[in-house]
């Protein structure tokens, strides 16, 4: 029977416990002799151990991020907290999580409403024009019909102000008016204000004619 | 003391002490082996042949693969490495494993309590937590039983015939104690007071990792330690190292849980501190490096034909491969790619797999004559067990890189729309079911090897083994180069 | 190292050091993170789950969905996964904040298949009952809604039974015939599709939080810094 094969049913020891304990005790202890009085190997491993604690170190630096908890990239600016502004969104930009909440389900998302149900926002005049028209949509509501782009609609839309506070109505009317390639100028909250003060005993919707009377 | 007839004795001893409790672990871990290796199998199936026991809601894929992966954890890796730091604790103190009685008990509990987690997953009850899944109740039951048998590797410590503690000795205590402490924090962290936020994940990347680094790269460098001077007769070299990679590691594997969430919601440090973690743990390993492959330098011929140094082989190399393949992905912009693909996967599996199960397999080789008193019978199942395990760590290897690196970049290229990105892997997929299929033909023979050696019914016709008294280590003339 | 006691101290140590250098300290940090409160709306984000969304997530958890989905949005310039030149899978990446109203927070590791953190927010311009129909079919017989792809059926979360004669159900869902049970039969989503596919709807990271957004904001390209 050769060798491999006696091997293989099973493993003869080549060294008895107590002598490995005892011989790796010694040697735990005793570094071994060298010819020209030294040995590489310590000096090679420290040097690795120096290199790794110190790239790692750098690393640490510089990834760490101070330690910020609320980064979450490594690519952000490593400025003090402090030093970095707080970068507000635009106007529009709040605005459309109202839109996403409040107006998406009849005008859609791409503000192109519903052919023959709800009017398009997108290039709309009546969007894009006089705010104080706009303002009053939103805060007590339209029926009646209304052409919109050359098409006509006879729907109802549901009042919002007492929902939405005027710098939501603000957001969202900034949203609409520039978005999907509206390019008309933002509303403010004090706008908003103004037009809830002036109309203030009115509950009734509002009709397209009516609104055509205002700001000429 | 020293002369090789009392040690035959003594060790005699121990080996009869040790018996039954080591062979109903080992016997109990191959069953999961088997049983997860089928799961898993078929959890690799269900890849690229999605409707296959997808009707069966205790099999679809989302249990399937937790449940495979903790039969296999917590059952074979767990058992395993229970039989074998019991063992050679009570070898390496030079004192009986007493009391054995208790381990049945614990035996029973631990696979019990597996049993109930894994049907739990498949049952619905997963946490959903890598390595964690298993409903809650049943971390009471497993840490019971480990509480009974880590107390047992501790005790045999304690109680130590021998002055000298060895390196593996350090590696199993350092074990047993840093598996129930990473679970039961885990358990309270996640479960009984669970923590908000991203800050699971953080506690759950913590965990896995301790599992694989903590607790089975030690018992597989403690086999290492163990079987290399043990069958080439020559002393580890550069052993004045050994206690210095073993508490660099210890520092260095504990933090490196961090680098599993680069790119996740969690503070940017907590990654950045796993990859200098991982850049450190490099230097923990080239001295074990040192140890383990200065010792095999010119008795490389004697360790291929060894049984167990065979595997023990596959597992130092795996050992380093693993952690290059950790500092490897630790590096940010190979990270972005390669992330959340095969090849994540591959990296647990090799510290798993590779470099634990196969030293695990080694450690049986040896073993198990020497409890039982017989010999293997069969070479050729021995010799297939060993092929078709040193092949499926390649073709895995292999394989599952260039597919994980491919499915990253496909990943990260928006242009490809996802279900392409399925069709180009399924090739991959299929390829990682047989090869998963010729592992589990390795562990088939090595069970049916086991049955000859253990069972007392089927081992009657095995024949006995015979061991040559061990001469004493000697300590070479040329001790340790640079 | 001889003494078994100095072994233990160093053993407890090594673990000591890392929980608190890692946990403790992270929990310090985060641990308590709560919601913003919007000054515009004064409404507080990240916003809880609706009860039936959170019976989802329970389905969710319970199916093993983390083993093929991550939910974590990376951030700009990691990977590809936001809009200019990405996946399109968020608006932004994901935020601490956007998990603490999440018991169980699955991040997963695997994208086997898509991210799922926005995903109650991409099927864009269609109409809310579509949405659910999507879902549902997508659950039942994955191929139908996405050819090609290795997700596996859920058929146990829907009840296959006879029309018989009754009226159909409104929530039967309208599959392609190649995926149909058969004549006479309807397939009906289950409470759990219904909670599963509710949760999913509710997966949407839309809120902006000022701080963190400003302090995510890669940093400007300085030459030689």
């Amino acid at each position: 029977m050769s060798a491999n094969d006696s091997n293989f049913h099973v493993e003869q020891a080549g060294a008895s416990d107590d002598s490995i304990q005892q011989v790796h005790a010694r040697l735990q202890t005793t570094k071994p002799e060298k010819a020209d009085g030294y040995s590489k190997l310590p000096l090679v491993l420290l040097g690795l151990m120096c290199a790794a604690i110190f790239f790692g170190s750098i690393y640490l630096a510089h990834y760490s991020l101070r330690f910020d908890p609320l980064v979450y990239s490594e690519q952000a600016s490593r400025e003090k907290p402090g030093a970095v502004k707080i970068v507000p969104l635009t106007r529009a930009q709040l605005g459309k999580k109202v839109f996403d909440t409040t107006c998406i389900t009849c005008h859609q998302a791409n503000g192109l409403g519903v052919p023959g149900q709800y009017p398009p926002l997108a290039g709309s005049a009546w969007a894009q024009g006089n705010e104080e028209r706009v303002i009053r949509i939103v805060l007590h509501g339209l029926n009646g019909p209304i052409t919109v782009e050359g098409k006509e609609y006879n729907n109802v839309m549901a009042p919002l102000g007492a929902a939405l506070k005027d710098e939501q109505i603000a957001n969202v009317i900034s949203y609409v008016r520039a978005s999907w390639g509206n390019t008309a100028a933002e509303v403010t909250p004090e706008t908003v204000a103004k037009v809830r003060a002036d109309t203030a005993s009115r509950t009734a919707y509002w009709t397209a004619a009516e609104l055509e009377k205002i700001g000429k | 003391m020293n002369s090789s007839a009392n040690n035959r004795t003594e060790q005699m001893e121990i080996d009869a002490s040790a018996k039954w409790p080591v062979l109903f672990f080992f016997g109990s871990a191959l069953l999961w082996l088997l049983l997860g290796g089928v799961m898993q199998l078929a959890a690799a199936m269900q890849l690229h042949q999605p409707g296959f026991w997808s009707g069966c809601e205790w099999v679809t894929h989302g249990r399937l693969v937790p449940a495979a992966q903790n039969a296999l954890v917590y059952g074979w890796g767990m058992n395993a490495a229970f039989a074998f730091g019991l063992w050679l604790m009570a070898r390496l103190s030079a004192t009986t494993l007493r009391h054995g009685g208790w381990l049945f008990i614990a035996v029973k509990f631990w696979n019990l309590g597996v049993a109930l987690g894994v049907l739990g997953i498949m049952g619905g009850y997963s946490t959903s937590f890598e390595l964690l899944e298993m409903p809650r109740f049943v971390s009471l039951i497993l840490l019971a039983a480990y509480a009974l048998i880590g107390v047992w590797a501790v005790t045999t410590f304690s109680i130590r015939n021998t002055e000298n503690v060895y390196a593996s000795q350090w590696y199993i205590f350092g074990a047993a104690f840093w598996f129930p402490w990473l679970y039961a924090i885990a358990q309270v962290m996640l479960f009984k007071a669970p923590v908000r936020g991203v800050l699971q994940p953080v506690v759950n990347a913590w965990y896995a990792h301790g599992l694989y680094n903590l607790w089975f790269v030690p018992l597989a460098l403690a086999a290492a330690y163990y079987f290399l001077p043990k069958i080439l007769g020559k002393p580890v070299a550069n052993y004045y190292l050994a206690s210095l990679a073993f508490w660099w590691l210890a520092i260095t594997s504990a933090f490196a849980g961090g680098s599993r969430l680069i790119g996740a919601p969690v503070p940017v440090w907590i990654p950045t501190m796993g990859i200098v973690a991982n850049m450190l743990v490099v230097v923990g390993v080239v001295i074990v490096a040192l140890n383990l492959f200065g010792t095999l330098a010119g008795r490389l011929e004697a360790a291929k034909s060894s049984l167990t140094l065979r595997f023990i082989l596959i597992s130092i190399v795996s050992f380093v491969l693993a952690a290059v393949m950790n500092l490897a992905l630790s590096m940010r912009g190979f990270a972005a790619v390669v992330q959340f693909t095969l090849l994540d996967g591959l990296r647990d599996w090799l510290t798993f797999y590779a470099c634990f199960s196969t030293a695990m397999f080694g450690a049986a080789y040896f073993i198990l004559p020497r409890l039982t008193g017989k010999e293997w019978r069969s070479v050729a199942l021995v010799k297939v067990h060993f092929a078709a395990t040193a092949l499926g760590v390649l073709l895995m290897v292999a394989g599952l890189t260039y597919a994980g690196w491919h499915q990253g970049q496909l990943l990260n290229d928006a242009a490809v729309p996802f279900t392409d990105i399925t069709k180009a892997m399924s090739f991959w997929f299929a390829y990682r079911t047989v090869v998963l299929a010729l592992l589990l033909l390795g562990h088939v023979a090595f069970l049916l090897n086991f049955v000859w050696i253990a069972c007392p019914v089927n081992s009657r016709g095995t024949a006995a083994a015979t061991f040559r008294p061990p001469p004493d280590l000697g300590l070479a003339r040329k001790e340790g180069h640079a | 190292m001889k003494n078994g006691l100095a072994l233990f101290f160093g053993v407890l140590a090594t673990l000591a050091l890392s929980w608190a250098g890692l946990l403790l300290t992270a929990h310090r940090q985060i641990g308590a993170l709560s919601q913003f409160k919007d000054p515009a709306d004064d409404m507080l984000y990240p916003q809880p789950l609706s009860g039936v969304a959170d019976q989802g997530r329970l389905v969710y958890q319970d199916l093993g969905c983390v083993t093929c989905h991550t939910q974590q949005v990376r951030q700009h310039g990691f990977g590809h996964d936001l809009a200019e030149g990405g996946r399109k899978w968020g608006e932004r990446g994901s935020y601490a904040r956007d998990y603490i109203r999440d018991r169980t927070v699955l991040i997963g590791q695997s994208r086997l298949g898509p991210d799922l953190r926005n995903v109650g927010t991409r099927l864009g311009d269609a109409k809310p009952e579509e949405y659910n129909e999507w879902f549902y079919k997508l659950l039942y017989a994955p191929q139908s809604v996405a050819a090609g792809t290795n997700m596996p059926p859920h058929p146990f979360l829907f009840e296959v039974h006879p029309v018989a004669g009754r009226q159909p159900s409104a929530h039967a869902l309208a599959l392609p015939a190649k995926f149909a049970p058969g004549p006479g039969l309807e397939v009906v989503p289950t409470p759990r599709a219904v909670a599963l596919v509710t949760y999913l709807r509710s997966l949407k990271d839309t809120y902006d939080y000022p701080i963190e957004r400003t302090r995510n904001l890669p940093a400007p390209k300085e030459g030689g810094h």
